[in-house]
């Protein structure tokens, strides 16, 4: 039987855990196989009410479960946030590219997250991590509005520990109890410990913080082709077909959602 | 390719044959008050004409359309405009118990236009299965245009007033009944069936038939002259030097938002997925959705990158002449004008175009 391309399959909500005040963790365990590439996206259903796609923010190398990072801005995520554990949603997916791991082979890698961009980001390091002997070093520049809209507060500490890993992180707007960096994050995207000739950067955040970050990067050397964009678009079958993620000769579910700067420099309106 | 000539007083056999395999859609006319003010040709056609079940319609009123029927003949009958694509989960998939459409009356711009939804729900990582059992079933009856409407542009884009390709049946008009073409294996294996019904067609028809078809091109180009449409070779090129044009700004200055340029046009494809419960499930709805409407690409939060009209206008054209151009080279324009009779703001991309080559190039064509 040929499946139908529209139709979810069912997972259950294992575990929720809380981020932030505007942002939640969900652990997902797929009732059929499921599996993805870092940086694929998959189509997330509230029965009943729709679908949203978000970028699974897990080990891509676990596939019994997997976990979604999403924040509460519309209706779909809305009503995510109002679900408890054991709920059964539906999931399509994955779709899009990812990040094509092959071409950070002995590079100094660079990611910049912003906010809840940090998600898909988290995905990346665990198999940047997995695999991390191929890989030159691993450099994360990280910046939030405030100390409390950090996600994976718990990890980040760990991930800076680990070998080839070097971390700073910042706050927009400080307060008394983060004693860390204060200003956007491209104020800490200077005297990059990387290899300009050999590097890579990948940015993924609110379209305005890549928009800057891409300004920033270029301004410090790297190429176009160098860097890596998650691009955010409206999105609604995933396949290429619905027509609503274009950017400019391309789609952002089937060509995407991650884009080298290089392939989208010459397209109007990018960052809108 | 087989041509034979079907008598006028036959055409109900022919239609009855088809109809016992098929649902069988077949032209009507609707007449029209409205009369075309051309300056310089005065006398084109405005009656309109609608597709209808054949079970359904009075033999008086089918007719042989002089042009495309009003419906956007490659969207509307392949993907209807909100239809079930799926339950929820463990449900089996439906499957098409729907008998085969037959369409007639279907035109080259029609079938210009199925290349580009064939691209979109047949092409790309995976297949509608919807449209693909729709499509694949269908038996396409095309004809020849005898005449064109003053909307209609086809030629501008060198796309011919009638088909050699992409239909099962293709009936061209004589005096006393058609030359009937077989395009398709399935259409040979029918013809087979109603041979009665059919003698070859002589040399003086198929002349005949040549002869008219270059005499309509010849009219429908003094008539296209008069708009000064650029090529399709250019289209690409203009709309991307007009992207901060102040022609998408004047142009919409009348659009009042309805929507029906997307929803009638032959070429348009985009939908949305939406769900809603229904018979105590949840199910899947496809329905068409288009970029000319206000939360097109409105994302969560509330941000939308074509918040303005001429964004949205603009937008049309980029995707249509841009990136169809790149995608699938060539434009996703069939030249039907179908988008500038139902416009009650009276916007023409006959004229936009137009005027966004004048803009870049003097002089225009």
């Amino acid at each position: 039987m040929k499946k139908n391309i529209y139709r979810p399959f069912e997972a259950v909500v294992e575990d929720i855990i809380s981020e932030t005040p505007t942002i939640k963790t969900f652990v997902f365990r797929p009732k059929e196989p499921f599996s993805f590439r870092t940086g694929q996206f998959i189509e997330l259903t509230v029965p009943g009410i729709g679908e949203a796609p978000f970028t699974p923010s897990s080990d891509p190398n676990i596939t019994e479960r997997f976990d979604v990072t999403i924040m509460k801005v519309g209706r779909v995520t809305e009503l995510l946030h109002g679900i408890t554990k054991g709920t059964t949603l539906g999931v399509r997916g994955p779709y899009g590219k990812g990040y094509p791991l092959d071409k950070f082979y002995g590079k100094d890698v660079l990611i910049v997250g912003g906010g809840v961009g940090l998600a898909p980001l988290r995905s990346l390091l665990f198999s940047l991590f997995a695999g991390i002997d191929k890989y030159n070093k691993v450099v994360l520049r990280y910046g939030s509005r405030t100390s409390g809209d950090i996600v994976y507060k718990e990890a980040i500490p760990e991930w800076a520990k680990k070998k080839k890993v070097n971390l700073v992180t910042t706050v927009d707007v400080g307060d008394p109890s983060w004693k860390g960096n204060v200003g956007l994050v491209t104020t800490i995207l200077k005297d990059l410990p990387v290899d300009l000739n050999n590097a890579v950067a990948i940015v993924c955040g609110p379209p305005i913080m890549m928009k800057f970050v891409t300004m920033k990067l270029l301004d410090l050397g790297f190429k176009p082709e160098q860097i890596y964009l998650s691009m955010e678009k409206s999105m609604s079958c995933g396949l290429g077909k619905c027509g609503h993620c274009r950017i400019g000769k391309f789609y952002a579910c089937k060509d995407g959602p991650v884009f080298t700067y290089e392939e989208l420099k010459d397209i109007h309106d990018i960052w809108d | 390719m087989e041509t034979y000539f079907l008598k006028s007083t036959d055409i109900f056999k022919f239609y009855d044959r088809i109809a016992s395999e098929y649902e069988l859609y077949v032209p009507v006319r609707v007449k029209t008050p409205v009369k075309v003010k051309c300056e310089y040709q005065s006398h084109l056609p405005t009656d309109d004409y609608l597709l209808k079940k054949y079970s359904e319609a009075n033999k008086e009123e089918v007719c042989f359309n002089e042009y495309r029927c009003v419906e956007p003949t490659a969207r509307a009958f392949f993907t209807h405009f909100k239809e079930e694509v799926c339950d929820y989960f463990a449900h089996p998939p439906k499957e098409a118990k729907d008998k085969p459409i037959a369409l007639c009356g279907v035109k080259n711009c029609d079938i210009f236009s199925t290349r580009i939804q064939d691209f979109v729900f047949l092409g790309g990582i995976d297949e509608d299965p919807v449209y693909k059992a729709r499509r694949e079933n269908a038996l396409i009856i095309s004809g020849d245009c005898p005449n064109f409407k003053e909307a209609c542009f086809c030629r501008a884009f060198e796309i011919n007033p009638h088909c050699n390709e992409g239909f099962d049946f293709n009936f061209s008009p004589l005096t006393d009944g058609f030359l009937v073409d077989v395009g398709s294996e399935r259409a040979g294996k029918l013809a087979g069936l109603i041979k009665d019904m059919l003698v070859p067609a002589g040399f003086g028809q198929l002349s005949g038939r040549q002869a008219k078809r270059e005499t309509l091109i010849r009219q429908m180009e003094s008539h296209l002259a008069h708009h000064k449409i650029p090529r399709k070779e250019t289209l690409q090129e203009i709309v991307l030097a007009g992207y901060n044009s102040k022609i998408w700004n004047e142009e919409m200055f009348t659009c009042v938002e309805c929507g029906g340029c997307i929803f009638i046009c032959d070429t348009c494809h985009c939908f949305f997925l939406s769900d809603e419960p229904r018979d105590g499930n949840t199910k899947r709805y496809r329905a068409w959705d288009g970029c000319l409407l206000k939360n097109f690409s409105r994302v969560a939060g509330g941000a939308n990158p074509l918040k303005m009209r001429h964004m949205r206008l603009r937008n049309r054209y980029m995707k249509k002449f841009d990136f169809f151009v790149d995608n699938l080279g060539v434009q996703a324009c069939c030249g039907c004008g179908r988008c500038i009779e139902v416009c009650p703001g009276k916007i023409d991309i006959r004229h936009i175009l137009r005027k966004l080559y004048e803009e870049k190039h003097l002089p225009a064509v």
